[in-house]
């Protein structure tokens, strides 16, 4: 029995851990793989804020009937170009990826996508600070706006 | 920080699978259960530990549905609930599929940004 609420995806591509990086986190790039399959992500629908604590938003719709999907996490790690990580709170009792950009050294990136189950009492410590950075700057936001 | 705001108390039965699953002794004890039933004593046995620390780990497991305990006999053995356990294979395999699909698409983005800086040098 191996199964421990863990997955863990490697894909080698013949691109610098740069540009991939990029494409993970930029919404020029995201809109043209993100999916999943059936469903479209428009440029416009993915809201990137790449610091720790900010916020990672997609809006899927889907293609058949329209009807739409928001995946909402928060940044844990970013640290260009070697690793990104970000927690979504409300799926599944909260759950971490973690994506790891692995340099060949001959024109390729491996590239590793760990996606854990958290358990709630650590997930939250860690979501919340999150969420409450995001707040935190929200508000900071709003004050400049009001002055 | 204040409040805590916003962030509820997500108790949905995968979770709790995947919390049960993630203490190997709770893992050792399903592996010997997927062989037959067993009673805490019998379970016990092989892990050095007190019936009362095997006693814990159950009760974890049996809040996550992967087990079942007989209230009939005294002993109250412990079986396996298989088809709680395949509900955490199937988010595994759900996910590699959407991890897989967005790598082939990617794969396809970098081919046409390629493409794209070739066609732009003179």
């Amino acid at each position: 029995m191996t199964t421990t609420g863990e997955l863990t995806f490697s894909r080698v591509h013949r691109a610098s851990p740069e540009l991939l990086f990029d494409c993970m986190t930029n919404p020029e790039h995201l809109t043209h793989f993100w999916g999943p399959t059936g469903t479209t992500t428009p440029v416009g629908n993915i809201v990137v804020d790449l610091r720790p604590g900010g916020v990672f938003e997609t809006t899927m719709v889907n293609d058949a009937d329209g009807s739409t999907y928001t995946m909402r996490a928060v940044y844990v790690e970013v640290s260009w170009p070697d690793r990104l990580v970000w927690i979504e709170p409300n799926i599944e009792g909260g759950m971490r990826t973690t994506i790891t950009f692995n340099d060949l050294k001959d024109g390729r990136t491996e590239v590793i996508t760990h996606q854990t189950n958290v358990p709630e009492a650590y997930m939250s410590a860690e979501a919340r600070a999150g969420f409450a950075t995001s707040l935190d700057r929200f508000e900071g936001y709003l004050e400049t706006l009001l002055s | 920080m204040g409040t805590v705001c916003g962030v509820a108390v997500v108790d949905d039965e995968l979770s709790l699978v995947f919390a049960a699953l993630a203490d190997p002794t709770r893992r050792a004890i399903l592996e010997r259960l997927a062989e037959g039933e067993a009673t805490v004593n019998q379970l016990a046995g092989p892990f050095a530990m007190t019936q009362q620390a095997i006693s814990k780990h159950l009760k974890v497991l049996e809040r996550a549905n992967l087990i079942s305990r007989s209230r009939t006999a005294q002993s109250r053995p412990c079986a396996l609930e298989a088809e709680h356990l395949d509900a955490a294979v199937d988010w595994i395999a759900r996910h590699r599929q959407i991890w897989a699909d967005r790598h082939d698409r990617l794969e396809q983005h970098l081919a046409a940004l390629q493409a794209r800086d070739k066609g732009m040098t003179p």
